[in-house]
């Protein structure tokens, strides 16, 4: 394929909006409403309730032509009024569509107005967050959304109350409800119940229990009154370093809370320096839970290592996802020679560099951002690898090679599960693992099956191509 | 008298677009409007009517000119299967970015017109406009018309921008650009009759249980629009003498075109269910009046009803009286899917639209039982208060409302662009009734409102406990009556 400067073919991201409503998914009791017209929430109800399959309501203030022409105002007003006449949230995040944006709505003003008309009350929590589809990424958007959560909640009386001795973790990137969960128990187990403050918190909103019963607005969620307490907090943990955490940097300016931003915990190494730096912000001793399951990783790890040796992987996805993977795939032998994040992120090239050059360092590994399909595609059949990891997008690839593509990330809207996925901590290292070996195993079955019908061209497994990667 | 209020709580401007079938009295639903602001329409935009319509033509590049957030939402969004290439499922966008806003994105969306001529030489391309393009006011047409000139194959401007109208808007903006194309080379004419097939968009590969029934009768089908369609049979598609129109909604505009402009008239059928079916074949052979041709159309209806029937009558037994809630885009299929349960020995419950007219809704009126809630562009609120109220044992719809319907313990079948299956013709019809007997008597059901520690579950949940209400506002709804039922016996013989 030659060069193309003006069309994207097959976009790996999507737009800003939709980032900032899967952060506010995360908020107890919150409503998102979109400010632009009606197809925006249509498409992004669609997208996520195909990867979490969970009902997700999102708001549109449904503009039409008028409202385009004299501005918002009245659209957004009324769908304010009827979310609060209907779900009656607590918090409702307001973020923009590139339309919203382009006529030039300011909706703080229209939220303050529309505050003062109806005589809404301090314990109603509206936020607006500017999020044009037109600049940056789905994950920036994310970013804004947290950020602007944060601030919203620490604004009121922006000194510091009581102490409250506890740690705040503020998530750069959207891991998956399980993920999340794990997380939870990991934080649990170690600095304690009650001693951490998990943003945005989508493990029951995005994966609520089947029970029969519908709630208009999901249980679960980070509460208000700990986001609330954010401020307070005795330090901050980001996790995620290829984009700035602004939340994390905001709680670190204006309440001089110590911070530092660590990796996605995925693989064994990353994990290891996320319980570390727990131990040690925490002062407590990692419980022997964690030194067992680590054990057993490395167990997985030394099951796994013929097998997995030297398979050339190519990793795409979200920038935080995509080094963690690409992490994972150096520790175990493997042959990472493509990373490509979807989103121009910062630090990403840096960091999978450097990942790159502790542990392997000979290995001519290819680092994109920012590109299409139809670019990784081309970077695909170039370095031709022998397995995709990634979200459902990447199949056409796959397919087309012939070869197995292992998802992850989002979104995945073709195969069940995204939201129990574990990718985090040692268990999700394991499983994922174990995902990869069983995958590479089927392909040689495969190839296998394909030589006992052929006996005069049989080839010992050792020497079979899957495993014709360097030594 | 019952009245819309005792079935559903919702926004007192939502009132008039939701009411009960009752005798002997007519009143207008209301329908047709642009959706009102914070109700949580589930109906999309312009550019998504437009969208869905056309994206199904294979060998087109389909060029979204905006932000890239339309393009990535609606990358393949429909499971519309192709003979043979496959451009339709790639995504093309111009990625507007600040600048492109700010100065203007007529320059970046000519130079991608050119970039897509040199890489993939396509018959024709389709230029969609989105918001963006509506508000900082891109020529779409000059520049469609200017790239056409100078790379010789049509570029079509697809009026669409999201904001103007709704999703029926992007249907017409869709003909419109489809007009371009028909007409513009000779038919290769093999049959004495020829039709086309409108308003089928393939999914799942429905057009092919359909096509070869028509071709049975010796019939010449020119093109299926926009299912499987070529821009080659599309722009034949004026040598045929009929046009069968199926999804009415978003193709009866660029029927009623070609019967201006080309004299071929166009009748609404159905190709689903098998009392449709036989009307579709029948309608046609009678069109020709061709002896022979009615001759071979009721040896199909016969045939193949014959073949499906002893299985259907099987699936019957196991759902029949189970009550079915429709929620569709379109009122073309909510109209022939209410035959198609009661070919199942079903009833409809409920019945909704997104993008139904008025005349459709009367259709919908007459063919409904009494205390059938009707209702245009419903919301998840108001769904779910209505299959509970209803008391819905099936939903069929699209994705939005599938964990819906599942969060409350309802089957639920899907009639929509993610199907894989199809659900068309007679086998299609069997599909249907597979899935629906599936996803009905699944055992699943029984466990939904189960708990630890309460004893066994029971997995058959049909018989009637007392209705409890809770009192907890935030949760849509109180508990389903028929879905929760603890068996003493059981729960005692569990215990040992």
């Amino acid at each position: 394929m030659s060069e193309r400067n003006y069309t994207t073919v097959n976009p790996c991201i999507m737009c800003q909006p939709i980032g900032s409503v899967m952060a506010f998914k995360g908020i107890e009791d919150s409503m998102v409403l979109l400010h632009g017209s009606q197809g925006c929430s249509t498409y992004m109800r669609l997208h996520l309730a195909h990867h979490f399959r969970e009902p997700v309501d999102i708001a549109s203030s449904s503009l039409s032509e008028k409202g385009a022409v004299y501005g918002g105002s009245e659209n957004l007003k009324k769908a304010l009024k009827n979310i609060i006449s209907r779900y009656d949230p607590k918090v409702i995040g307001v973020s923009t569509t590139c339309l919203a944006e382009t006529i030039g709505d300011d909706i703080s003003r229209i939220i303050s107005e529309f505050r003062e008309e109806e005589n809404i009350g301090d314990e109603r929590i509206i936020i607006p967050v500017p999020t044009p589809s037109y600049e940056e990424s789905h994950n920036s958007g994310y970013i804004k959304a947290v950020e602007a959560i944060v601030k919203t909640f620490t604004l009121e009386d922006s000194k510091k109350e009581i102490f409250n001795n506890k740690l705040n973790v503020v998530l750069s990137e959207n891991i998956s409800p399980e993920d999340t969960r794990e997380m939870k128990h990991l934080f649990t187990s170690i600095v304690g119940h009650n001693s951490f403050i998990l943003l945005p918190d989508i493990s029951e909103t995005f994966d609520a229990p089947m029970t029969g019963d519908l709630h208009k607005i999901p249980l679960g969620g980070t509460t208000h009154s700990d986001i609330a307490d954010m401020k307070n907090s005795a330090a901050t943990i980001g996790l995620g370093i290829t984009n700035d955490n602004r939340a994390v940097n905001y709680l670190e300016q204006t309440f001089d809370i110590p911070s530092q931003n660590l990796p996605l915990p995925i693989g064994l190494e990353y994990t290891d320096k996320v319980l570390n730096a727990l131990a040690e912000i925490s002062g407590m001793e990692i419980p022997d839970e964690f030194q067992k399951e680590r054990g057993r990783l490395i167990d997985a790890m030394v099951d796994a290592h013929k097998y997995v040796y030297g398979t050339k992987v190519a990793i795409y996805g979200d920038p935080n996802n995509v080094l963690g993977m690409l992490s994972l795939a150096l520790e175990n032998g493997m042959h990472p020679i493509l990373v490509v994040a979807s989103s121009k992120s910062p630090r990403f090239a840096e960091h999978a560099m450097e990942r790159v050059n502790q542990v392997k360092p000979d290995c001519d590994v290819t680092i994109l951002e920012d590109v299409d399909f139809d670019t990784f595609n081309d970077a695909v059949k170039k370095a031709k690898p022998q397995m995709l990891i990634g979200n459902s997008n990447g199949k056409y690839i796959a397919k087309d090679m012939n070869i197995p593509l292992i998802r992850f990330g989002f979104p995945i809207h073709d195969r069940v599960g995204a939201q129990r996925t574990l990718i985090l901590g040692y268990k999700g290292a394991m499983r994922m693992l174990d995902r990869i070996t069983n995958t590479i195993l089927d392909v040689q079955d495969a190839e296998m099956a394909a030589k006992w019908s052929e006996p005069e061209s049989y080839v010992p497994l050792g020497e079979s191509s899957f495993h014709s990667a360097e030594a | 008298m019952p009245d819309i209020t005792s079935v559903v709580d919702t926004l007192d401007e939502r009132k008039p677009y939701i009411e009960l079938k009752q005798a002997k009295k007519s009143s207008e639903l209301a329908c047709d409007n642009t959706s009102i602001a914070g109700s949580m329409s589930q109906r999309a935009c312009v550019y998504s009517g437009a969208r869905v319509a056309l994206n199904p033509v294979t060998d087109a590049v389909h060029l979204v000119h905006g932000p890239i957030g339309c393009a990535s939402y609606t990358w393949d969004i429909r499971g519309s299967l192709s003979s043979d290439k496959e451009t339709f499922r790639t995504s093309f966008s111009t990625d507007m970015k600040e600048l492109d806003v700010v100065f203007g994105g007529e320059k970046k969306l000519s130079k991608s017109i050119d970039e897509i001529v040199e890489l993939y030489n396509p018959p024709v391309i389709f230029v969609y406009s989105t918001c963006i393009v509506g508000i900082i006011g891109d020529d779409l047409e000059a520049v469609c018309k200017d790239a056409s000139e100078r790379v010789g194959i049509p570029v079509i401007p697809v009026k669409s921008e999201g904001f103007k109208g709704t999703k029926s808007d992007g249907y017409k903006a869709a003909c419109n650009a489809l007009m371009q194309i028909i007409g513009t080379k000779e038919p290769e004419i093999t049959s004495e009759y020829r039709i086309n097939i409108f308003g089928d968009y393939n999914v799942a590969g429905d057009v092919w249980l359909v096509k070869p029934l028509f071709e049975k009768m010796g019939i010449q089908v020119i093109t299926s629009m926009t299912g499987d369609a070529t821009v080659d049979t599309i722009s034949k598609s004026h040598g045929a003498q009929l046009n069968l129109v199926q999804c009415s909604g978003s193709m009866t505009y660029l029927a009623k075109w070609m019967m201006k402009k080309y004299g071929i008239p166009f009748t609404k059928v159905s190709y689903f269910g098998i009392e449709d079916l036989a009307i579709a074949l029948r309608t046609t052979a009678e069109f020709f009046g061709s002896e022979e041709m009615m001759r071979i159309a009721e040896e199909i209806i016969e045939k193949e009803t014959a073949r499906i029937m002893p299985e259907i009558q099987a699936i019957r037994n196991r759902v029949q009286g189970k009550t079915a809630a429709i929620y569709m885009g379109g009122a073309a299929k909510a109209l022939t899917l209410i035959k198609g349960f009661r070919e199942l020995g079903m009833e409809v419950v409920i019945i909704g639209t997104q993008t139904g007219k008025r005349d459709d809704y009367k259709q919908i009126s007459y063919q409904v039982k009494d205390g059938t809630v009707i209702v245009d562009d419903a919301n998840p609120l108001e769904l779910a208060d209505l299959l509970v109220n209803q008391k819905a044992d099936l939903m069929v719809a699209g994705v939005k409302e599938r964990f819906l319907a599942y969060k409350l313990g309802v089957s639920f079948c899907d009639f929509n662009h993610d199907r894989v299956i199809e659900f068309e013709g007679y086998d299609g019809f069997l599909n249907f009734a597979r899935e629906i007997d599936t996803s009905i008597n699944s055992p699943v059901w029984g466990y939904v409102r189960s708990k630890l520690g309460a004893g066994t579950t029971q997995t058959k949940g049909t018989s009637e406990s007392a209705e409890q209400n809770t009192a907890d506002s935030k949760k849509v709804v109180g508990e389903r009556s028929n879905m929760h039922d603890i068996n003493i016996n059981t729960l005692q013989g569990s215990v040992i």
